[in-house]
């Protein structure tokens, strides 16, 4: 039995290779001396000269390939290296007697440091490409060969500490079969970079580089975050097998990256994404997603000390909007409480936070925070019509009432200001009480849409705490009570001639497909990963076989045969 | 030297984007750019000053332009920003 390494799980997917470790580069240049300012000008420019040419080669190649955000960063570092502000700092370092190296660290170090200091989140972010501009300049002019990673070997697993924009770029795509890295985690820049590249990877494991000495044979799952050194023989066929057997989904699944979905008998089914942070709509973008059913304004207020003012809030909405052009987004109010806790907003930890003060009931008792979020949503829909607003955990009509007269008021704020609001706003609400659920006909009047979600609804309805291991296995969607509301909410949607759409994980929960097919469900929201997935799903039923399974389930009156039920079909 | 005064029209401000198509905009005409903003003045022809910047969207900003043809690049400069730059 060989070692196994556990890491972030960052990209999915199975790998099977020969470790190739990539050191980082030794940058120490205290050893480099100072050869005249003549001398050292003429180094740096070579190393610039040689630098602009490697990354213009490297947009190219990843040009055709990804676009987006990686070639994006490219662009910013040649045109960072030609900037007159950084070439003056160059310029006056090695005039003071700094050798080139010396002065690229100290001028570059000089603008990572005004990036890194400036409050602006995006803006922020543009210090990690000015330090890797830092790091390949330095690496050039020391003659530290930048690794070659444009012709690897087949079934290469790549082991480095850091996946960087610049290395992914070069990067030879065809030969890779997974990669390990020391730092970085699922959110992080390097898991977007290995996604987009749907290269598995696993990431923070600290001490790869020790523990795994180059040329080692590796088994990588990138859906679990586990690398095996030495695999023996019995583990390498277990993961061939899922090898192969993960390309061929795969393969399969490329047929579904289209803008269309429907059922085998050609209903359309809109598929959304749900996007839990700033790199879902890039996600969602690549998956085709039909819009976004879900957007949680929520992660902008974590990890923060101050909540985020109206006019960041209002460009991370029209940042999002921009993925996805000329689509539906919709926005959901800050649902904070339960089990979300943001602390630049203080909230005070309560008994049972689940029934407590979350969701819209803690937005209208904090009218400042709330009307910050309103007003960077009517801005940002007065640009982008794709734009949608949805209040979360609403029980009944006075708090949707209460909540949209916040938003005129907003809305005449704005106006006076001079500042434009969309014409047309719709407004939707979550249905996720069984309050709600059960008074849907009458909250359809006065909301736009509806989005369901079963998480919150089928924990509130079953009285199950998802979190306590105790009830967990009680917590279920199959349950016929959740069933029932669910065709309900639909129904009453369907009377009042308004879209419903679901947007909990029973949307990306095979067993129950047929059965919201069958309800009439027309829009399914999920995560980007499940979009493509739950495509294939969908152009299996005829809505015809989809209502005859719905009646076999709801004639069973206990969750788990109708669960058994649905099960069985799936394997049929 | 000419000078003009104009509005950020973009949503988003001087990003990287922006800022990019602001410095390949005005480069062509060899002009001193300097652009004057909340009580700065920062370089036109440098992606770094102008995103360090931090201009917003409605922000007033002032720009000045010398060299022989700085009349044609103020131009082409206050016409970018007030198309909006990004689009």
């Amino acid at each position: 039995m060989g070692i196994e390494l556990r890491g972030t799980a960052a990209s999915p997917g199975i790998g099977l290779g020969t470790a190739r470790t990539v050191r980082m580069p030794d940058l120490d240049f205290s050893a480099v001396p100072f050869r005249g300012e003549t001398a050292e000008q003429t180094r740096l420019e070579e190393a610039v000269r040689l630098f602009l040419l490697r990354t213009e080669d490297m947009a190219q190649a990843l040009g055709e390939e990804l676009g987006g955000e990686a070639v994006g960063i490219l662009t910013a570092q040649r045109m960072m290296l030609e900037d007159p502000a950084l070439r003056d700092a160059l310029r006056r370092a090695i005039q003071e007697g700094a050798c080139a190296e010396a002065a690229v660290d100290r001028a570059c170090g000089l603008f990572r440091d005004r990036f890194a200091g400036l409050e602006d989140p995006y803006l922020r972010q543009r210090a990690a490409d000015i330090e890797d501009l830092r790091r390949r300049m330095l690496a050039l002019l020391l003659g530290q060969e930048e690794t070659d990673l444009t012709a690897l070997p087949p079934d290469t697993v790549l082991v480095l500490h850091e996946l960087t924009p610049s290395m992914t770029a070069g990067l030879d795509r065809d030969h890779i079969a997974a990669l390990v890295a020391e730092t970085g985690g699922a959110a992080g820049h390097a898991a977007i970079l290995a996604r987009a590249l749907e290269v598995p990877a696993v990431l923070g494991i600290p001490g790869a580089l020790d523990h795994i000495p180059d040329g080692t044979p590796l088994a990588v799952d990138g859906g679990s975050g586990t690398v095996l050194l030495d695999p023996d023989g019995r583990q390498q066929a277990d993961f061939q097998a899922r090898r192969e057997h993960w390309m061929a989904d795969r393969a399969g699944l490329e047929a579904y990256r289209r803008e269309e979905s429907h059922t085998a008998d050609g209903r359309p089914i809109a598929v959304l994404a749900n996007l839990s942070r700033p790199a879902d709509a890039e996600a969602a973008a690549r998956a085709c997603a039909q819009g976004a059913g879900l957007f949680r304004t929520e992660f902008l207020f974590l990890d923060r000390a101050v909540p985020p003012a109206e006019e960041e809030q209002y460009r991370a909405f029209c940042q999002a909007a921009d993925q996805l052009p000329g689509r539906k987004l919709v926005l959901r109010t800050l649902d904070i409480g339960g089990d979300k806790s943001a602390s630049c907003l203080g909230l005070e930890p309560e008994a049972d936070s689940f029934l407590g003060h979350r969701g819209i009931r803690w937005c209208l008792d904090h009218p400042d925070v709330f009307r910050t979020q309103l007003r960077a949503v009517l801005r940002a829909a007065a640009e982008r019509p794709g734009l949608r607003l949805m209040f979360p955990l609403v029980d009944g009509l006075e708090e949707l009432r209460a909540a949209k007269d916040l938003l005129a008021e907003c809305r005449t704020e704005l106006e006076t200001e001079g500042i434009p609001v969309p014409r047309d706003l719709p407004v939707g609400i979550m249905v996720e009480t069984p309050a709600a659920a059960l008074t849907a006909d009458q909250l359809a009047r006065e909301a736009d849409f509806f989005s369901i979600g079963t998480n919150d609804l089928i924990q509130y309805t079953l009285a199950v705490d998802r979190g306590n291991a105790r009830v967990a296995k009680l917590y279920t969607p199959c349950h016929p009570a959740v069933l029932r509301l669910l065709r309900d909410i639909l129904s009453a949607g369907r009377a009042a001639g308004i879209p419903v759409c679901l947007c909990g994980e029973a949307a990306a929960d095979p067993r129950l497909t047929p059965l919201l097919l069958a309800f009439g469900l027309e829009e399914f929201s999920v995560s980007p990963p499940s979009i493509l997935p739950l495509r294939r799903r969908l152009a299996v039923w005829t809505m015809e076989e989809a209502r005859q399974v719905a009646r076999e389930a709801l004639e069973r009156s206990a969750a788990q045969e109708i669960a058994a039920y649905l099960e069985r079909v799936l394997r049929a | 030297m000419v000078s003009a005064k104009t509005r950020i029209v973009d949503p988003m401000g001087m990003h990287m984007r922006p800022a990019q198509r602001f410095v390949q905009t005005v480069m062509p005409f060899a002009c001193d750019v300097t652009v004057l903003a909340n009580g700065r003045e920062v370089d036109g022809r440098s992606i770094m000053d102008l995103m360090s910047a931090c201009l917003k969207q409605g922000m007033e900003i002032e720009i000045r332009c010398e060299g022989r043809r700085e009349a044609e690049c103020l131009q082409a400069a206050v016409a970018l920003v007030e198309s909006g730059m990004d689009r």
